[in-house]
C-alpha cells in the first residue's frame, strides 16, 4: 500500500469532519513555497521566471508555520523553487511536523545527500523527488546532465537512513508510454513508497475545439501507461484521480483544495494560477471568485488536468459518493485490477 | 494609450522596454494588466513626482478604489499599495525573466546552446552555493 494507513485515517477523519461540519470549501493539501529560487531552469517551468529580488525573498519559519495552522490542511507539500536551497528549510520542517501534518518535501535532490543530516526520519515527512523519466528524459527536461545519477544517489541514501521517499514526475503529451513504463520498474525497484504523476500545465488561448483534443490527448496517454499496471507499482495519490487521467471518471477542478502560500501570500486562485493574492486564507476562500474557474468556465483551465485542481476532486470523489468510495477501495486494495 | 516604444533586445512579444502613459482610467486599468502579467520590474511615474521601481505582483480592479500592490527591493516595508489614479506612467524597465523560456523555445535551440545555457545557469547556482 503506497500511502501508509495512519496517513489514510488522518486525511479520510479530516475529510469526513469537514463534511459533517457542512464546510463547502476545505483544504487537502496547504501547497507552500517558501522561495522562488532553484538550482536548475527547467525549460517551461513557470515557477522561478522573477527579477533576482524576488528570488531572494523567503518565507520565515514562523510565517510558514503560520500558514498551516491558519489553513489547517493535514497535508503540506512543499515545492518552489529548490526548497533544499532555503538555509531553515530543516527548522521549518521540523516545526511542520511538529504540528503532525504530513510534510512532502519536493526537491530535485541535487543537494539532499549533504542535507540529510539536518532530517531526522518521521512518518510525517517524505522527500518526494522530481524525477521525469528515465536518465535521457529527465536529464533533458530540466536541462542538465547527470542529475538523474545524483537523483537516484541521493534517493538510496535517503532510504537508507530509514526517510519516506516518493517521486514526482510531470508528464508531456510527447511521453513515450513505453519507456514511462519502464521507469516506473525503475523507480520502484530502487525502493521508493510511491509514485505521484501529473500532467503538465500549459497555458493556452487556442479554440475550444483544439482544447477538447489536448485532453483527449492526456486521457489517451494516461490510459496507454496506466492500463495493464504491473503488480509492483505503487502510486501515491489517490486511485481515483489516475481514472481521471484515463478518462474514466470526469471531474470539475477543485482549486481551494490545494490552496498556495508563498512570498505574495494566498494566491488566487490556484497553485498554477496567479490571478492576485489575498493577506489571509480566510480572505482567499471569501474573496476568490471560484465560480470563474474549471475546465469549461476559463480558457486558461481549458486542458488542465493537474493534481493540484483534481486529485482534492478525487478524494471528494471517493468520500462523496458510494461509487467513488467502492472504487477507491478496490484499485487500493487490488491496484492491478485496474 | 500613448506607448513610447523603447524597445531593447528582448523578443518578439515581450513588453521589455516600452513605457505607457495612460490617459484615462481604461488605459490605466489595461497598463496595469499588462504590468501585473509581467516577469520583470517596472518603473512607476507617479503624480506625486515620485519614481519607484519594483515587482507588480497583485492588483484590484474591481475594489471601490482600484490599487496594484508592488514589491520594492531593499525597501522596509517591501510592498507598497499604490492607487490607479496616482499612476501617471509604466514603464517595463526590468529583464523580461519569462522571455524565450519556453518548452518550445529549449527544444528548438541547437544543442550546443543548450548547453551553454544549461552552463551558464549551473555556474550561475554556483556562484550562489547552491549546488
Amino acid at each position: 500500500m503506497a500511502v501508509p494507513l495512519s496517513q489514510m485515517y488522518t486525511v479520510a477523519s479530516y475529510v469526513l469532519t469537514q463534511k459533517f461540519k457542512g464546510v463547502k470549501r476545505y483544504p487537502l493539501v496547504l501547497m507552500l513555497e517558501p522561495l522562488f529560487r532553484c538550482n536548475l531552469a527547467c525549460a517551461g517551468c513557470g515557477k522561478i521566471q522573477y527579477p533576482d529580488h524576488v528570488l531572494d525573498k523567503r518565507l520565515t519559519p514562523e510565517q510558514c508555520w503560520a500558514a498551516a495552522q491558519e489553513c489547517g490542511a493535514p497535508i503540506v507539500s512543499i515545492p518552489g523553487g529548490e526548497p533544499l536551497i532555503h538555509p531553515e528549510m530543516a527548522k521549518i520542517v521540523k516545526g511542520l511536523v511538529a504540528q503532525k501534518r504530513y510534510v512532502y518535501l519536493c526537491t530535485n535532490a541535487i543537494l539532499l545527500e549533504r542535507k540529510l543530516d539536518e532530517y531526522q526520519a518521521s512518518k510525517y515527512l517524505t522527500f518526494s523527488i522530481h524525477m521525469d523519466g528515465l536518465k535521457d528524459e529527465h536529464d533533458l527536461a530540466v536541462c542538465r546532465d547527470g542529475v538523474y545519477e545524483v537523483a537516484v544517489r541521493a534517493i538510496r541514501e535517503a532510504l537508507k537512513r530509514g526517510h519516506r521517499v516518493t517521486t514526482n514526475t510531470t508528464l508531456f503529451d510527447d511521453a513515450n508510454p513505453e519507456r514511462v513504463r519502464a521507469f516506473f520498474d525503475e523507480m520502484m525497484a530502487l525502493g521508493v513508497e510511491g509514485m505521484m504523476i501529473s500532467p503538465g500545465y500549459s497555458y493556452q488561448k487556442a479554440p475550444d475545439q483544439q482544447h477538447f483534443l489536448k485532453r483527449e490527448k492526456t486521457r489517451e496517454l494516461f490510459s496507454k501507461i496506466l492500463r495493464k499496471p504491473k503488480r509492483g507499482w505503487q502510486f501515491n495519490q489517490s486511485p481515483l484521480f489516475l481514472d481521471f487521467l484515463m478518462g474514466r471518471r470526469d471531474y470539475q477542478c477543485t482549486p481551494w483544495g490545494n490552496p498556495t502560500y508563498n512570498v505574495f501570500g494566498w494566491q488566487k486562485p490556484c497553485y498554477l494560477l496567479q490571478e492576485g493574492y489575498a493577506k489571509t486564507f480566510r480572505e482567499l476562500i471569501e474573496t476568490t471568485r471560484w465560480h470563474d474557474y474549471g475546465t469549461t468556465k476559463n480558457e486558461k483551465c481549458a486542458d488542465c488536468m493537474v493534481h493540484c485542481g483534481y486529485e482534492a476532486s478525487a478524494v471528494e470523489d471517493t468520500f462523496g459518493s458510494l461509487s467513488g468510495f467502492a472504487r477507491t477501495a478496490k484499485l487500493t486494495l487490488l491496484p492491478t485490477s485496474r | 494609450m500613448t506607448d513610447l516604444k523603447h524597445h531593447t533586445q528582448a523578443g518578439a512579444g515581450s513588453l521589455e522596454g516600452r513605457i505607457f502613459r495612460p490617459s484615462s482610467s481604461a488605459e490605466t486599468a489595461e497598463a496595469v494588466e499588462l504590468a501585473f502579467d509581467y516577469r520583470g520590474d517596472v518603473t512607476l511615474d507617479l503624480t506625486s513626482g515620485e519614481t519607484l521601481t519594483g515587482y507588480v505582483f497583485n492588483r484590484d480592479h474591481a475594489a471601490a478604489e482600484p490599487w496594484i500592490e508592488v514589491l520594492i527591493p531593499a525597501a522596509d516595508p517591501d510592498s507598497r499599495r499604490i492607487a490607479y489614479r496616482e499612476i501617471l506612467s509604466i514603464g517595463f524597465t526590468g529583464v523580461d525573466t519569462a522571455n524565450g523560456k519556453s518548452w518550445e523555445t529549449w527544444v528548438s535551440k541547437k544543442e550546443s546552446d543548450r548547453l551553454a545555457e544549461a552552463a551558464r545557469v549551473e555556474a550561475d547556482a554556483r556562484t550562489r552555493g547552491h549546488l
